[in-house]
């Protein structure tokens, strides 16, 4: 998109949620067609990609999402204990940045860093990252590591869903039209515990990722009593990896076997070939990279 | 004036860009911030979306209101031929296409979003015909698409027993070559390959064009406006003197905007001509990576010959480049790469051969080393695998068998003098820590394998041959007001720093300061043709007429103050005053002793060679095979660095596009088709993965060099990084690699070949 095309746009600039949330609604219900926008880092570029408007076609209306207070903002809230909200619009700059997300949530701080480049570092938000839905998304496996609740808002009011109830297929979602993203809550980290985020792109910078790997874990007594991994573009959603964690969580970690974990992982994911990589080397690099974490943990795999 | 009685102040001082203001505050403008003129219109191409077939017809869309867009066909162009070397290729296809994206019709409207619609409103019918899409498929021409065998164009270079004179001089030298190898204590083949390369300058091609009492305008990012003018004069049927082909400021070429601007500012210039209104054109970077030049793929066949001792005695090297689908300056890069095929390495007898092949791909075209990369890219991974064979270190055998002073190169050239070859490759080793570093097994700090590697190459400056000879470029010095002197040159500056290099010359030969130095814009109409800006000649070639142009006009001056007095200016103001104008043109003349046989490939291919050695350091992760560079050294001969700054910019620069070549660099197709026109995954390499580099410039003058003996090295720095970097990766890891890119994938591959990872 170029300030030529500027004029196939029109905008809404909401000052707060609840009007955005009425402005959405009446588009949803009027059929008519409406774009969100919170960095625009992934939007602008669907929308260059996107076929050229029909003469005489109504344009589309952009809802800009980033100026709205209540998608701000990190702090610690009480919800069935202590628990980090990530407003949907926070930036990754403001993210790698924040000493609370340093300190409980170190694992979002170093994959901030990794996200693009710093122009998109000071675009993109976690919330667009989600709602674009990408399996190779970053952020997302971040949060899917961390079991994130994702917070929806409409003008039916607010609802929490576990981010393992949330994507239901390659770029689909449980989030209805109307809804907009407003935050993330997650466990914080217990202060020393070991995490794990390694990206692997084709270069070091503005590379969408080949394979993510994002995962936590508290351990206690030669187990492992919390642990949570996720990869990113290893399946049509962001990989969750249930027999895998499955298996670190029910086995002494040094009892794991590292045959067992390759299958539970393999298990877990289904790699594809395509323009950034081969099926074959995803494979490869995720049994290679949760391998590396268990060692981490003490396991001998 | 002899070069030795020259003042130097300027050359050879790290003086600021003379452009560098107006680019970082914008003031400079490139041919998308050129004000529309009056009237203007955007142009497209509509383009062939398949590899090979017959062009049955072109529709348009009744239901669309064509009443506000310009239609060029094949039919609306007078003679439909981009002129090159052979008139093979058509400026819009008639009656088939032989590429994807071969232009077939062009439009033309005001409104852009129009524009965009009208191109898809658009119907070609095709009739897909089987395409060749490899150099395998073209050589075994099982589907033949030019000629009898889609050959192309061929050489031969032959040299000690090899240089035989026979009826069938292939078969014969062949035949020779091989019973030398049968003489030699060690034998050794390898087989190497390379791939495509996008030019991925910033800045998109770009052309404006409009006609006015004075004939044809063009103005555009552009590397050669005289290939571009006597492209439009051929298709246009003009004269010259009607063509005014200008150059805009200049966002990065690397040999990507020497052809192909020819094309676009025809697409421009025909649109214009129909509509009677201006037109622009320029492309997205989408439309920039399909439809434009790439560099050549090749394969290299090399056996070689040498003593037990290591020292290197018979080449033998068959290379095969994909010339794509027209053969535009395809002959002029394979004579290059046959021409540096045998390395900085003594052979006492060799046979290079070298074929380029015609397949259904865009055209490959010119780009920064312009057919050596290939080469030297097989050469340096076959005497790694020499020393392999051996149990040597591959840079003491490289170091034993460097050329010196009155050594000869395969052509028979016997080298004069201005050869720093083994004081780069010391200094290039010595700072890296070569030695220690591959002395031990390779360090391996938990997942990460650190390895080096080290390649030596050389590069010729100026056309091949007899070419600066039938090229005859000439530049003019003006003397302007106040004592202030003008470059007239058609040497552009595409980003490289000719501006600033060409200044500082013309400062020190006429003895006046840098400031007093215009330099015009490059159009044809004001200045002479100095050939075109390529083939690192615009220093060594151009740079030593402009030294003498301006050494002349400062004479003239300097004789009028000598004989009335007063300042520079004020003895420049009097001769103009009295003479109108005061200027020198200068032509180049190749040395006397450069002597070239053209029919037997023999003789002196370049006045000089520039040359270097490059180390490169990678760590690479064992789990993902990631490869980092860490470190890269780099020794280059230079002759004379006329800037150090810039010169040493240009070396790093073209390292790192090296490295990109090696490591992440792919073209990506499918049924001739490109599936990552993108920056988002075609992957050059970003600010964080250039390595730390230190780079040495070494000065072994060439007499005939400007500022004191400057030779070309523009091309150079994209020679050596992809041996170095797959000879460090061979060192970390044992994984030996003889296809570029090597990327992850390939390394995985490699590793589950050999049985280490498991599937
Ligand atoms: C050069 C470049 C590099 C990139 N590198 C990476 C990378 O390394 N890793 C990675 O994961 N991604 C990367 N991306 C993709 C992108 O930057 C991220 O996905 C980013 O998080 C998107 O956030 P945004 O705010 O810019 O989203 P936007 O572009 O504003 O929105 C994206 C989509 O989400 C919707 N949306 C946005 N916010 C909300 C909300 N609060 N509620 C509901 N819907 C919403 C929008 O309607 C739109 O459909 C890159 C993109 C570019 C252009």
């Amino acid at each position: 998109m170029s300030v030529a095309d500027l004029a196939r746009y029109e905008l809404a600039v909401p000052r707060a949620l609840p009007e955005a949330c009425q402005l959405l609604a009446a588009r949803v219900a009027s059929g008519e067609p409406t774009l969100l926008c919170a960095g625009g880092t992934d939007l602008l570029v669907e929308l260059g990609m996107a076929p050229p408007l029909g003469a005489g076609a109504r344009p589309p209306l952009c809802v800009d999402l980033s100026r709205l207070p209540e998608l701000g903002g990190v702090e610690r809230v009480d919800r069935d204990g202590p628990r980090i909200r990530i407003g949907a619009g926070v930036s990754y700059l403001a993210l790698g940045r924040h000493a609370l997300v340093e300190g409980a949530l170190p694992l979002l701080a170093r994959m901030s860093h990794d996200i693009g480049g710093p122009t998109i570092q000071a675009r993109g938000t976690l919330g667009g990252n989600l709602a674009t839905g990408s399996p190779a998304a970053d952020g997302v496996a971040a949060l899917a590591a961390h079991d994130a609740t994702v917070v929806l808002t409409s003008v039916r009011g607010e609802r929490r869903v576990p981010f393992a109830g949330f994507q239901t297929g390659y770029k689909r979602s449980v989030r209805q039209a109307d809804e907009i993203i407003t935050a993330f809550e997650l466990e914080p980290l217990a202060p020393g515990s070991p995490w794990c985020w390694r990206k692997v792109g084709a270069r070091q910078a503005q590379a969408i990722s080949k394979v993510a790997f994002a995962a936590v874990a508290e351990l206690e007594g030669g187990r492992a009593r919390r642990f949570g991994a996720a990869m990113a573009s290893m399946a049509p959603v962001t990989a969750t990896l249930p027999a895998t964690r499955a298996l670190v969580l029910g086995t002494p970690l040094a009892g794991l076997d590292g045959e067992a974990l390759d299958r539970a992982v393999a298990a877990d994911t289904s790699p594809i070939d395509d323009i950034r990589s081969t099926r074959a080397y995803r494979a490869h690099a995720a049994r290679a990279l949760a391998r590396g974490f268990l060692r981490e943990l003490g396991a001998a795999v | 004036m002899s070069s030795s009685e020259v003042r130097r102040e300027h050359v050879g001082r790290s003086v600021g860009r003379v452009d560098g203001a107006a680019k970082v505050t914008g003031r400079a403008l490139y041919v998308d911030d050129l004000p529309a003129r009056p009237g203007e219109l955007h142009g497209a191409a509509v383009r062939s979306p398949v590899a090979r077939g017959l062009l049955r017809s072109i529709e348009l869309d009744p239901a669309f209101d064509w009443s506000d867009v310009t239609v060029v066909r094949a039919e609306d162009v007078p003679d439909n031929v981009v002129a090159l070397l052979v008139d093979d290729q058509p400026v819009l296809a008639r009656t088939r296409v032989n590429h994807a994206y071969e232009p077939v019709v062009l439009l033309a409207c005001a409104d852009r979003g129009k524009l965009e619609r009208a191109v898809a409103a658009v119907r070609l019918e095709l009739e897909p015909e089987p395409a060749v899409l490899e150099l395998e498929a073209a050589l075994a021409a099982e589907t033949v698409i030019s000629g009898p065998d889609n050959v192309q164009s061929r050489y031969l270079i032959t040299k000690g027993a090899a240089d035989v004179e026979a009826e069938d001089r292939v078969a014969a030298s062949r035949a020779a070559i091989e019973r030398a190898l049968a003489g030699c204590e060690v034998v050794v083949s390898g087989r190497y390959s390379c791939h495509h390369q996008e030019h991925l300058y910033l800045e998109p091609n770009g052309m404006v064009a409009w006609w006015d009492a004075d004939g044809l305008h063009a103005t555009g990012s552009i590397q050669c406006p005289y290939y571009v003018q006597k492209g439009l004069c051929r298709g246009l049927r003009l004269p010259a003197e009607r063509v005014h082909v200008t150059q805009a400021v200049t966002g990065g070429g690397f040999g990507g905007k020497e052809e192909y601007p020819t094309m676009l500012a025809l697409h421009a210039a025909l649109l214009a001509q129909k509509s009677g209104r201006p037109v622009r054109m320029v492309y997205g970077r989408r439309e920039d990576i399909e439809a434009t030049t790439k560099r050549h793929p090749a394969v290299c066949e090399v056996t070689t010959g040498c003593d037990r001792d290591g020292t290197l005695r018979v080449l033998s090297l068959r290379a095969l480049y994909d010339a794509g689908a027209y053969v535009t300056l395809t002959p002029v890069v394979l004579s290059r790469g046959v021409l540096h095929a045998g390395g900085v390495y003594a052979w006492r007898d060799a046979r290079i051969e070298g074929l380029s092949l015609a397949t259904n791909t865009p055209p490959s075209g010119a780009f920064r080393g312009f057919g050596a990369p290939q080469t030297l890219w097989a050469i340096e991974r076959h005497v790694d695998r020499v020393a392999r064979e051996l149990g040597r270190d591959p840079a003491e055998l490289k170091r034993q068998n460097l050329l010196r002073v009155g050594d000869s190169t395969p052509t028979g050239q016997v080298l004069r003098g201005s050869v720093g070859l083994a004081e780069c490759v010391t200094a290039a080793l010595e700072a890296s820590g070569y030695r220690d570093k591959r002395a031990a097994p390779p360090r391996v700090v938990g997942r990460k394998a650190r390895g080096i590697g080290c390649s030596v190459v050389l590069h010729g400056a100026g056309f091949t041959g007899s070419g600066e000879r039938r090229l005859q470029g000439k530049v003019a010095v003006d003397l302007r007001p106040g004592g202030r002197l003008c470059i007239r040159t058609a040497s552009t500056d595409i980003g490289q720093g000719t501006e600033t290099v060409f200044a500082q010359i013309v400062a020190d030969a006429a003895g006046v300061g840098l400031a007093d130095v215009d330099f015009a814009t490059p159009c044809t109409t004001h200045v002479p043709d100095s050939g075109p800006t390529v083939a690192s000649r615009t220093v060594m070639v151009v740079g030593s007429i402009v030294e003498r142009a301006a050494q002349k006009v400062a004479a003239r001056v300097r004789a009028e103050q000598a004989a009335a007095g007063g300042s520079f200016a004020a003895a420049g103001d009097r001769l103009l005053a009295r003479e109108g104008a005061v200027s020198a043109l200068e032509q180049y003349e190749p040395p006397g002793w450069v002597a070239w046989d053209d029919a037997r490939y023999k003789g002196d291919a370049y006045p000089a060679f520039a040359f270097a050695c490059d180390v490169a350091e990678v760590e690479v992760d064992l789990d993902t095979f990631e490869v980092r560079v860490v470190g890269f050294w780099c020794a280059a001969d230079v002759g004379r660095a006329v800037n150090p700054v810039m010169c040493k910019g240009q070396l790093e620069g073209g390292a790192l596009q090296a490295i990109g070549w090696a490591l992440t660099e792919e073209v990506v197709w499918r049924d001739g088709r490109i599936l990552n026109p993108r920056l988002t995954n075609y992957i050059v390499p970003t600010a964080l993965d250039a390595p730390p580099f230190e780079t040495f410039l070494v000065e072994a003058p060439f007499e005939h060099g400007p500022g004191g003996g400057a030779k070309g090295i523009g091309e150079l720095p994209m020679d050596g990084g992809a041996p170095a970097v797959a000879a460090a990766i061979e060192h970390a890891t044992g994984l030996v690699l003889d296809g570029l890119p090597l990327t992850p994938e390939r390394l995985l591959a490699a590793s589950l070949a050999r049985g280490e990872v498991k599937p």
